[in-house]
Order: structure tokens, then sequence, then C-alpha cells
């Protein structure tokens, strides 16, 4: 299983976080000072690291404004790896089996454009840092009210 | 019956309170009568139902496709003061909105109230069809899925109205509580109001962008009654040939299932619709979209539909493959092979892959000939499609699992044999009080002013509006938001596509408006369904549309109807929309009911406010005489068409300055029917050069908004409005009194614009300035006045940056 996170480079905007950033202040919850968020691909396939790569390049990231990060799950093998600095948090959201996750059936479709002829099952899912002093309690509340809806999603904080 | 893949549920011997219990275990929302009949039925056979059996019944006799409440039997009481009548209505349905197009037997309406849509003629060769569909308990638990699942499926609606129609727009109203709200003022268990409107735009969004269609009309209320239950109505409008209208499903033809796959999703959505929400609501009943099968199925459908492959089809919605085969198959019979359905995973049972809501799916009858030629054409599209079954002669549903049969229904049981309820529906009519006469300063009207404008039912929905495509496809000839530069976002009328792409070199154009005021049914449904059929009917008229070739839509969403109260309002209404579609001319070609809107909070159910939607559609001859609301030149004539009422019962002002009492505003069809006509005639004589009309926030909000669309001013002379009655400038600025018109004229027009409105009721009030927005009156010594930049400020203020 590969994990494929894609990240806005620093220089561009994601406006996706600054959504979620001013959702958090309609909250009236201080202490969050940035957020970042990245969608993630999780892939369940007999793949080469370079199949994986070439997934994440030419497929999943647009290579002006976003940067990969990919983890072989169970592994140690991972690139790009980046480290969790002080001060932040991270909340994954994902759907709940048996939830269609429309997207991760484009990607399957896209795969096999790009000529990967092998069998593979994809899932898609989210993942948000918070910057700043905050308690789980809070990054609990915002999971629930912001992030994810417990009714199709699971999430899992860090 | 082998048994291997499905279970026998015994009913034959069950007790009353057990068959009660069945039902509500398995979540088949079917009452003990219809539990009865249903024993009856296999004690007759000797035998106990499947499980597919029993979900297929408790399916097609669901609230949600039998509409049973309305085609049932209701006795309704009506009291007004000390007199009591009584009525018994065997189909109020029939007696009320269907009678109403019976008597007025438009010849241009060609197909109503049979098919997935209603049908109206385009021209010679073409027709229109439109629908709306609402979407709500699923938006409430999940508002994105829920939206673009509601969008979804009435775009598959138009797909599959006759042969298949070309979806050509699509429109949306919501319904939320208040998305100001404090988090910690909203229910642990319900999303905040806020989290839903953004989750169903972005649902709306989504779908409909990505399937190339254009969201062209709509609306959004916001009342604190809809907390727990929003409301989301979607609609989409198509065009077909008219040789494509009629269906004709034979024995012996295939039954072809193409698009999405089969899994769990939505099941019980038929079912649960006629559930109150409530923590427990089954979530199964969740459905996701995706609008990128979807637009590859409509592509390969409406190919195949050209080159006559099949000659029947309908979309899978509520009740999936059950409501959709159980529907083509009713007059025939039909034989299903369950495992052949294309599955997302193992380990679906028979009845869960019968009665599942997976979207984006079609069924097809495909005569035997064109087998191979119609799945080549989905290949082409990558469309799955795979034959599941036979249509039969023997009046008989049969579904196979592999060998066994797993159900075996008589069709006529299925679809007849549901016993008609009784209800009892009771409705006392509120007398109405007039309010003390309001006699307020210039300063404090003109706080009012700005507090109307800023009100979340007045302010700009650009928002909303502009995550939407209402361009794609290049057909939008007048769109929903109007300025007279790039900045300045006014609010249209109604909006109108020329299908010019489909019927080549056409003038002709669809005007598709709405209309709607959940307030004035807090107290009196009766003047809340004539308010909103006469406004969807002025927003139509506004652009250019025709009085006598326009149709309507219905969409009830009401509360608890086993309360003869919540049951008798909704009769109060449907017969408003009796006399008014046969006063007005405009009949109903298509309509839903949404009922059971009821939610709990801390134990305690509330109902939904009464929501009448009525949607007009109607046909433009020529797309160059239309006409937009903001004003276009300095000096111009103002006139008010219409006559102002002493009428500000549940209007936006009385709410802002919490005024009780006050008489709800009335529809006058014979007086709003001529001026309709006069305003046709004078747009196409190209003598109008603006034109508004006068909804939420009366008049002072209608002359605002003409103005600040335009960067332009108005002075407008309260004196010279003819009213009714005498009442005082803040009751003239504010009143919303149905059947009046704003509209622009040029001074040398004025002699022309005389002599077509010579038998209608009109007053010249104004004239068009450069810059500020003025209200006077002499009399009374009032002079209100505000700078244009400044109201379209506080007007767009409210639901900017979200």
């Amino acid at each position: 299983m590969y994990k494929i996170e894609i990240k806005t480079k620093k220089m561009f905007k994601n406006s996706n976080a600054a959504s979620i950033l001013e959702e958090v202040k309609g909250l009236s919850i201080t202490g969050v000072k940035r957020v970042d968020y990245s969608p993630l691909y999780f892939i369940d396939a007999n793949l080469t690291f370079d199949e994986v790569k070439k997934i994440a390049s030419e497929l999943l990231a647009d290579q002006i404004t976003q940067e990969w990060i990919i983890t072989k799950e169970k592994t140690d093998t991972k690139e790009n790896v980046e480290k969790k600095s002080q001060g932040q948090s991270f909340i994954e959201v994902y759907y709940k089996k048996g939830v269609m996750d429309a997207p991760a059936e484009s990607v399957v479709k896209a795969v096999k454009d790009l000529g990967i002829a092998k069998e593979i099952k994809v899932k898609t899912g989210h993942r948000y840092c918070f910057w700043g002093d905050i308690s789980n309690e809070v990054l609990e509340m915002i999971a629930k009210k912001i992030l994810s809806n417990n009714i199709i999603q699971g999430y899992k904080i860090n | 019956m082998n048994t291997l893949n499905c279970k026998i549920i015994e009913i034959l011997n069950l007790t009353d309170i057990r068959l009660v219990q069945l039902s509500r275990d398995n979540t088949l929302s079917l009452s003990l009568r219809e539990m009865k009949t249903l024993q009856n039925y296999f004690q007759k056979l000797q035998r106990n139902p499947t499980d597919v059996e029993l979900e297929t019944i408790a399916q097609t006799w669901s609230e949600h496709c039998k509409h049973k409440t309305l085609t049932g039997h209701i006795e309704y009481i009506q009291e007004q003061g000390n007199r009591k009548t009584k009525t018994k209505y065997d189909n109020v349905l029939k007696e009320t909105i269907f009678k109403a197009t019976t008597e007025l037997a438009k010849p241009w309406c060609l197909s109503v109230f049979k098919d997935n849509a209603g049908i109206i003629e385009f021209d010679n060769k073409n027709a229109a069809a439109f629908k709306v569909e609402t979407h709500n308990h699923p938006s409430a638990l999940e508002p994105y899925g829920g939206s673009a699942t509601g969008i979804g499926g009435v775009i598959r609606d138009i797909l599959g109205v006759g042969l298949g129609a070309k979806p050509l727009a699509n429109t949306d109203v919501f319904c939320f509580g208040n998305i100001n709200l404090p988090q910690d003022s909203v229910p642990s268990d319900i999303h905040h109001p806020k989290r839903i409107m953004k989750g169903v735009v972005s649902g709306v969004r989504d779908y409909g962008n990505k399937m190339g269609i254009p969201t062209v009309n709509g609306a959004v209320y916001f009342d604190e009654g809809y907390i727990g239950n929003p409301l989301v109505y979607c609609g989409t409008m198509g065009i077909l040939p008219k040789n494509k209208i009629e269906k004709t499903v034979c024995p012996g033809d295939l039954v072809l299932l193409v698009g999405g796959k089969t899994g769990r999703d939505g099941i019980h959505g038929a079912t649960f619709s006629s559930i109150r929400l409530n923590k427990e609501s089954d979530v199964r009943a969740v459905q996701i979209g995706n609008p990128i099968v979807e637009k590859k199925v409509l592509d390969a459908l409406l190919k195949a539909r050209d080159m006559n492959l099949y000659s029947a089809l309908t979309d899978c919605g509520a009740g999936g493959l059950s409501s959709a085969v159980g529907e083509l198959g009713e007059k025939t019979g039909v034989k299903i092979q369950l495992e052949k359905v294309p599955l997302k995973y193992d380990g679906l049972s028979p009845w869960e892959i019968w009665i599942s809501e997976a979207q984006e799916r079609m069924v097809l009858s495909v005569p035997a000939k064109n087998r191979n030629k119609i799945l080549e054409i989905f290949k082409q599209e990558e469309v799955e499609a795979v034959y599941i079954g036979e249509f039969t002669d023997d009046k008989r549903l049969i579904l196979y699992y592999n060998e066994d049969v797993v159900a075996d229904i008589d069709m006529e049981f299925l679809h007849d044999g549901i016993p008609k309820p009784l209800r009892a529906a009771r409705y006392k009519i509120i007398h109405e009080i007039r309010q003390k006469p309001v006699k307020i300063s210039a300063d404090k009207i003109a706080k009012s002013l700005k507090a109307v404008l800023s009100d979340l039912n007045v302010c700009s929905k650009e928002w909303i509006i502009r995550q939407y495509d209402h361009e794609v496809q290049g057909q939008t000839v007048i769109k929903p938001l109007h300025g007279s530069s790039i900045e300045i976002s006014g609010p249209g009328d109604a909006s109108v596509i020329n299908p010019f792409t489909i019927v080549k070199g056409t003038k002709k154009g669809i005007v598709l408006s709405c209309g709607m005021n959940p307030q004035y049914g807090k107290i009196n449904p009766y003047k809340m369904a004539a308010s909103a059929i006469e406004e969807s009917l002025r927003n139509a008229v506004c652009v250019g549309a025709d009085i006598e070739k326009i149709a309507l839509l219905d969409n009830f969403c009401w509360g608890n109807t086993n309360k003869p109260e919540i049951l008798g309002s909704l009769i109060r209404s449907m017969l408003a929309c009796y006399d008014m579609s046969k006063a007005f001319g405009t009949p109903f070609i298509s309509g839903k009911d949404s009922l059971h809107n009821e939610y709990s909070i801390d134990g305690e159910r509330y109902s939904i406010p009464s929501s009448l939607l009525v949607s007009a559609i109607g046909i433009i001859e020529d797309i160059s005489k239309t006409v937009t609301m903001p004003f276009k030149e300095k000096g111009n004539k103002v006139i008010l068409l219409g006559l102002t009422r002493n009428e500000l019962g549940g209007s936006i002002f009385s709410k802002i300055n919490k005024i009780k009492a006050g008489m709800f505003p009335e529809v006058f069809p014979k007086e709003s029917l001529l001026i309709m006509k006069k305003i046709h005639e004078a747009i196409g004589k190209g003598i109008i050069q603006a034109c508004h009309d006068l909804s939420e926030g009366g008049l002072a909000v209608a002359a605002s908004e003409m103005a600040f669309s335009s960067t332009l001013g108005v002075k407008i002379n309260i004196d010279a409005v003819l009213c009714k009655e005498r009442i005082m400038p803040a009751e003239i600025l504010f009143s919303e009194s149905n059947g009046r018109f704003l509209v622009e004229i040029k001074h040398q027009d004025f002699a022309k614009f005389k002599n077509i409105f010579k038998k209608t009721i009109y007053s010249e009030i104004g004239i068009v300035e450069e810059e500020n927005i003025i209200f006077e009156s002499k009399k009374n010594k009032i002079l209100i006045q505000e700078s244009t930049k400044d109201l379209y400020e506080i007007w767009t203020n409210p639901l900017k940056n979200l």
C-alpha cells in the first residue's frame, strides 16, 4: 500500500486551507496560526516505486504548484518525507468503508490511461496540518464540526 | 420457491403488533393496514414472502413513490369563525392541481403528470421538459452528497423523460436555518446551518458544473424552522424532439441497465423519506454522486436515442431498480436476473441489489434486434451496460438470483394493491388583523430600508450564484445576475435559454423562474400558495415571457401530515393552486411532494414551515425581445404597475420592526393578469427598458435593486403611488402586495405606454437619477436619501466572504 500526499508548494496559496482557517475562526477557536491541506491517495497494488512516482507526479500533482510525498506503508521506504515540527498537529479524514469514493474511481481509470495496466485499488483522504498550540479537545471539535461528517467519514488525529 | 439466496419472512401468522414491529424493524415504513393487506395477499398464495418481495412492496408503496397521502382519502374540515365546512377528497391531487390542468386543456401541454417530467411544446418539432425534485433528508445528514445526488437525480429525470431529453439548465432553491446562530446554540446532533449551506451549495456546484449544465435560476430562504431539516429543491430543464415523447415497452424487449455499479448506498432511501429525522436515522440512506459517470451516460443515451435503438427508458431514482423496472414493466410483466447486475463489491443480498439507490443508473427497454448495436454505443462512451432481464406478457414481476426465484409478485397487486389511507385534515382560517398605522420618521424608514436590504432573505446571493457555471453550453441569454459593470451584480427575475445548439437557427427562448414565501404560510397557506404562483409568473413576465404560454411545477415540502392541522394547511394551499392555475390560465404540468419534514431536538418534535415552491417554464417567441432589471438611462420615467395595498403581514419590514399584526398579501388575478399581458405586449414593442417585480421588501427594495444594479439613482415620489386605501409612507414602501411591477420607460415612449396600459392600474412615481436613491413624500414631510453605492454595499455584505 502506497500513500501519496499532494502538497501545495510554499509560494502558492492553498485556498482549501485558507477556507478551513476561516471556518476555524468562525467557531471562535483561537490559537490556530496556520492551516495546510493536502489530498491523500492510498494505492493498493503491486506497483514499482517508479510507477507510483509516475502516478504522483504525472497524474495527481500539478507540477508547477504542487509537490508529492510517497510513503510505502508498513515499510521504511519513504521519499520526500517531511519532518513533523513542533507546534504542528495533523488530522486525516477518510471515507468509511462502503461509501462511494468517486475521485478514487477516476484515479483507477486515469492510472490505466497512463499506461499502467496492473489491477489497482484506490482510496482517497484529506490531511490537514494545524499550526499553533492546540489541545486535543479543540482538534476533536475541528475534526467533527468542520472537517468530517461522522455519517460517511472517520478521522485520525496525531 | 428456492430460498438459497433470500430469507423467507414469517408474516402469515403474525399478530397486528408483530406486523407493525416487522415494518419498523426493517424500515419498511408501512402502516398496519398496509401490512395486513400484504398478509392477506400472501395468505391467498399460501406462503410467506421473501425479503426481496417484502422490500419490493415496501418501496413501491412508499410515500415517496406512491404519494399515498395526497392520493388517499382525506376528510377535510375547514373552520372560519363559527362556520365549519366538511369536504371529502378521494385524491386531492386529482381534485385540485390535476383538475385545473385538465380543465384548462392547453394544447401546448404535451405530457403532464405521467412521466418523469412535465413537457410543453417548444416549436413544431421540439418540446421542453421541466422537473423539480427535493432531496431534503439526505442533505440534512450529508449536505454535500445529499445535494449533489439531488441534482444528479433530477438530471436523470430529464434524461429519462419520454425517450430522453437533453438537459439545458438546472435550477436550485434552498431553505436553511439561521446561518448566524452561535455554534453552541445548535444541537450537537445537527449540522450548523452554515455548514449545511456550504455543503449543499458545493454539492450542486460540483455536480452541475461537471455535467456541463448551467445552473441559471434559484432562490434561498432562511428561517429558524429549517434548522434540523433543510430543504434542497433541484430542477432540470431539457429539450427533446416531439416524436420522442412516448415510451412503448413491448413483451420480448430486453432490460438493459446502464451507468454506475450497484452498492449498498442509498438503501431505504424511498422508505426513509417518509420517516422523521432523528439521531438514529439510517446511515445507509446517504448517497454519493459521480457526475463523470452521469455525463458519459448522458452522451451515450442521446446518441442511442437518435439512432432509435431503444423503446423506453427511465432512471433509477428512489427505490432503485425496483422502482425503475417495476414502472417500465407495470403493464407487461418482467423477469430479471439479479446476479447479472454489476456490483461495486461482493456480499450484497438480492434484496439489496434490487432496491439499492446507487446513483447514475438508467434502465432501458431494448428491442432484441438492437441488442448488439446499442452495446457498442455504450462501449464507445465507456459506459457499463448489461442486460439483466426481459419484459414479458404475464403481468408478473419475477426476480431470479442465479437459478432461484427470489420474488414472484402480481404487477396489479404491486402497483394497485395498496389500500388507500383515510386521513383527517383540519384547518382553522386565522383572522388577520391590520396593524396600527406605521407612523415612523424618515430616519427610521431609512434604517428599516438598510435592515431589509441586509436581511438574509433579501440580500445578494452572489456568493452562491457565482459558484455555478451559468454560461456553459453558451445558450444562457438572460443570466441570473445583472449589472451595468463587471463589479455589479443585481438580482435577475428569471433566466432565458436559447437552445440554438439543438434547434438550429431558433430565435425562441425558454424562460425559467420561481416563486416561494414560507413566511406567509405560517398564517395563511392559501395566500402563500397564491403568492408563490403569482411571484413565479411575475418573474417570468419581467424578462419577456408570454403569460399565455407558461406552465407551472409544484413542490410541496410539508411537516408531519399525520397531524390534521398540518395536512389541513396543505389542502388549503392546494385549493389556492387550483384557483390560481385556473385564474391565470397557467396549468401545472409536474410536481412532487415531500411530506414528513420533521426533526427532533432534545426529544421535542418540530415540523418545518410549510413550504411550497412554484417553478415556472415559459416560451419566448423572440429572445431579442427580452429585458433585464437594472435601470438603463438617467432621466427615464419609473412607473409602478399595479395597486398597493396595506399588506405588511409576513413582510420583512414587519419582522425587522417586530410588528405582529398585518394583512397578508392577497392575489387579485384579474388585475395582475391584465398587467402581465400588457407587459408582454410592451416588451414586444420595445418600450420597456427595465422591469422588476415587487416581492420581499416591496417597492423600497425593488426600486433600490434596479438603481444599484445600474449604478444609477432613482427618485420615487411616495405620494404618487396609487393605493387601495390611505396608508402611511412606510407601509407604501414596504408592503409586499402582489401584482406589482416597476418599469422604466423613455419619455418619448410614454404616449405609447399609456395607450397599451390604459385599462390597467399604474402610477407614474419617479425618475431615474444619476446617483442617490431617494424616496420622498411631501405630504408627510418624509425625505430619504441614500447613496446608491452604500445601499449596494449593504445588500451585498451579508453573504460575502463566507
